[in-house]
């Protein structure tokens, strides 16, 4: 009797289950697996299948020559958008989570940028900077800050600054209230016995803040180490990757590959490459919160 | 009840999924060729016209033409193969690729012996792959060097420059004179790179493709991209030409009379009054060639394309025909916008046209596109994203071309 109440259980979940592993199945795991069968493919310019070509596909993205800039330039743009998210997150989730008139507000304007489309905050962003129509021009000019108006993504250096300065603003929201609900769970009368024993408010925050809010912490950062790896319209939108490919990451440089290179089977290779990535993170993220369960 | 419940939501899952599978695939009635097309200007309404003109007097067959972006076309069509959607007319810029793939009906075989012979022979012969035309030309462009007047005027220039060494005097008076212009707009961003590329490389005796290998470092190029260079050093371009898009920098910048000199299509004066540039006193003239050279010009065209995929050669015949009948053709040229008619019959009308007579007239010293290499494609958009840099280090950059373009002519 038992067993039989239990299997009619299992398969009772099915049409609630049933959808969502539908559209898994059709939208995740088969262009996952069409792509990395494409990676082992040679495939004409014109998108025709011409048989298999072994690993062929690795080796010619091994040998591309702006391969190894692109993988520095990704390293240093996931690492450096993540840190100054998390930096930058700390102080505003406080603010955020201190009692004062219009917080609602403030609330709702730190949300903005993450409501809105990421590809129109990068348009904003490139028209504000651009060099002959842009009012960062307008206004340095005006305030004589600048004695002629400048390209601020002139050069790959500048660029590459202005695109992690973008993609920071468009991380902020998530993490802060990502932080932000961390914050809440940070027990009040912990907080007021440390008051009492006399503690100071940064020995507060350092000693019972900080280490309570570490779960936060952690799914906040292995979230945006994956959305940032994965941006493409950021960079997209502002520099297409250019000039050249001095400021392409992985993502940018597989889907030029493809469409300007006219090579789908190299740019395959490289997505799948990107595919493994993302899986050693998210492998990182589910340990970690198995981890932060725990705690 | 509960076990009820359960059944229901059981037979309604299953049954919404049967009733998506099931109503994907009617059955056709008669035959829809599916064309894809470039939007030179605002086609859409063209086409839909032109295709319900052709169902009503072709019974059983009907045509859908999806107009695409220029940005987007290549990726598209290139899905669409890619993913077994094949189309059965393509209208864009480029052919080889898809040709050397075996994909394409070959010219005699998507119109009438009547409208192929009306076809200019310049341009049917840029059709070719291997020697057998599998385009046809549906029309074509060259390009002239455009100049603001009022600008070179205030400047007090009277004589266009002829050589290298006069543009660059010219350029330079013009900063000195005129503050707040750009003398020369030099878009060397990833839209179109490879024209402005080819058009300074011909002035300088360079090309792209010579005796059956490509030659993009060849030493005429390398030059070019050096006397380039030496103009951005100076400021006498706007500000790094390698992220200049033609329109959305270069046509622009020449638009709001912030540019002097500009290399533009038969269609610029057009684009020009569309997007604010009505007031700017235009004036053209031919290119400028390096000392002892013969100054060119660029030819480009545009074809149509036939796939074999879907087997329906006999409707592509009576469709293609139908868009050469002189009466469409002509809408179909108005429609995309001042450009040179790629039929004999249709070019008789353009050589009477002011706008259009000193483009034709310049067409025998146009030098065209390696268009007829399969590795065409592949090897365009590595000069798009990268020739800009060339300013930087001319020879390192055109090496890294000539690199990728010989690997793209193996593959």
């Amino acid at each position: 009797m038992q067993t039989t109440q239990f299997k009619k259980g299992r398969l009772g979940a099915l049409p609630w289950v049933g959808p969502a592993t539908l559209i898994i199945l059709v939208m995740v795991v088969w262009p996952a697996f069409e792509m990395i069968r494409t990676s082992f493919q040679k495939i004409s310019s014109t998108g025709l299948s011409n048989g298999w070509n072994g690993i062929q596909n690795y080796l010619t993205l091994k040998a591309n020559p702006d391969l190894p800039g692109v993988l520095t330039r990704t390293l240093i743009w996931v690492l450096a958008v993540v840190f100054f998210t998390m930096l930058l997150s700390l102080p505003i989730a406080q603010v955020l989570n201190s009692q004062f008139p219009g917080r609602k507000v403030v609330r709702w304007a730190v949300i903005i940028p993450w409501a809105a489309s990421v590809v129109m905050t990068a348009t904003s962003w490139k028209w504000m900077l651009d060099a002959f129509y842009g009012i960062f021009n307008v206004i340095g000019l005006k305030l004589n800050l600048l004695k002629e108006p400048r390209d601020w993504l002139g050069t790959p250096t500048e660029s590459c600054f202005w695109l992690i300065v973008v993609a920071v603003f468009v991380s902020i929201p998530f993490t802060s209230f990502v932080v932000l609900a961390g914050l809440a769970t940070v027990p009040s009368d912990i907080l007021e016995a440390a008051t009492v024993d006399g503690a100071s408010a940064w020995q507060r925050y350092k000693l019972i803040i900080l280490p309570l809010l570490r779960p936060s912490l952690l799914v906040a950062a292995v979230i945006n180490l994956i959305n940032v790896f994965n941006s493409f319209p950021i960079i997209w939108v502002m520099t297409t990757g250019g000039p050249g490919y001095l400021t392409d990451t992985t993502t940018t440089l597989a889907y030029k590959i493809s469409f300007r290179d006219q090579d789908i089977g190299q740019s395959a290779a490289m997505a799948s490459v990107n595919f493994l990535i993302i899986l050693i993170f998210i492998g990182i993220f589910l340990r970690v919160s198995k981890w932060s369960e725990k705690q | 009840m509960k076990k009820f419940t359960r059944r229901t939501a059981i037979a309604a899952a299953l049954g919404m999924a049967s009733a998506v599978v099931i109503g994907a695939q009617p059955a056709p009635a008669a035959v829809e060729l599916k064309m894809v097309a470039a939007n030179y200007a605002d086609m859409q309404p063209f086409w839909d016209g032109l295709a319900a003109k052709f169902a009503a007097a072709n019974p059983g067959i009907t045509v859908k033409v999806d107009v695409v972006s220029w940005e987007t076309i290549d990726d598209k069509v290139k899905t669409l193969i890619a993913t077994g959607q094949t189309p059965d007319v393509v209208n864009k810029g480029d052919y080889s690729a898809a040709a050397a793939d075996g994909l394409l009906y070959r010219a005699d075989e998507m119109v009438s012996k009547a409208t192929l012979d009306d076809i200019v022979p310049t341009f049917l012969n840029n059709s070719k792959y291997n020697g057998v035309a599998y385009a046809v030309p549906d029309l074509a462009s060259a390009r002239a060097l455009f100049y603001n007047k009022d600008i070179l005027a205030k400047a007090g220039i009277k004589k266009l420059p002829k050589t290298w060494a006069e543009l660059e005097a010219t350029l330079k008076t013009i900063k000195k004179k005129v503050p707040g212009v750009y003398p020369y707009a030099l878009p060397l961003g990833p839209e179109e790179a490879q024209a402005e590329f080819a058009i300074w490389a011909g002035g300088n005796g360079g090309v792209m493709f010579k005796n059956g290998k490509w030659v993009l470092n060849s030493k005429q190029n390398v030059e070019t991209m050096a006397f380039l260079k030496k103009l951005t050093d100076q400021k006498l371009t706007q500000p790094n030409p390698a992220k200049c898009d033609r329109t959305a920098c270069a046509q622009t910048l020449f638009a709001s009379g912030k540019a002097a000199f500009i290399n533009g299509s038969v269609f610029l004066p057009g684009w020009l009054k569309d997007n604010g540039g009505a007031g700017i006193n235009l004036g053209s003239g031919s290119f400028v060639a390096a000392p002892g050279k013969k100054p060119i010009t660029l030819g480009v065209q545009d074809y149509f394309t036939a796939y074999k995929k879907n087997g329906h050669q006999e409707e592509i015949k009576k469709w293609m025909d139908f868009i050469f009948k002189p009466d469409n053709y002509a809408d179909f040229l108005k429609a995309a916008g001042g450009f040179i008619p790629a039929t004999k019959s249709a070019g008789k009308n353009a050589a009477k046209d002011p706008a259009l007579a000193p483009f034709i007239k310049l067409l025998p010293s146009a030098i065209f596109y390696p268009g007829d290499q399969a590795s065409w494609p592949a090897v365009k958009g590595a000069i798009q994203q990268q020739v800009g840099t060339a300013l930087s280090n001319p020879k390192k950059v055109m090496d890294a071309l000539q690199a990728k373009a010989e690997a793209a002519a193996k593959a």
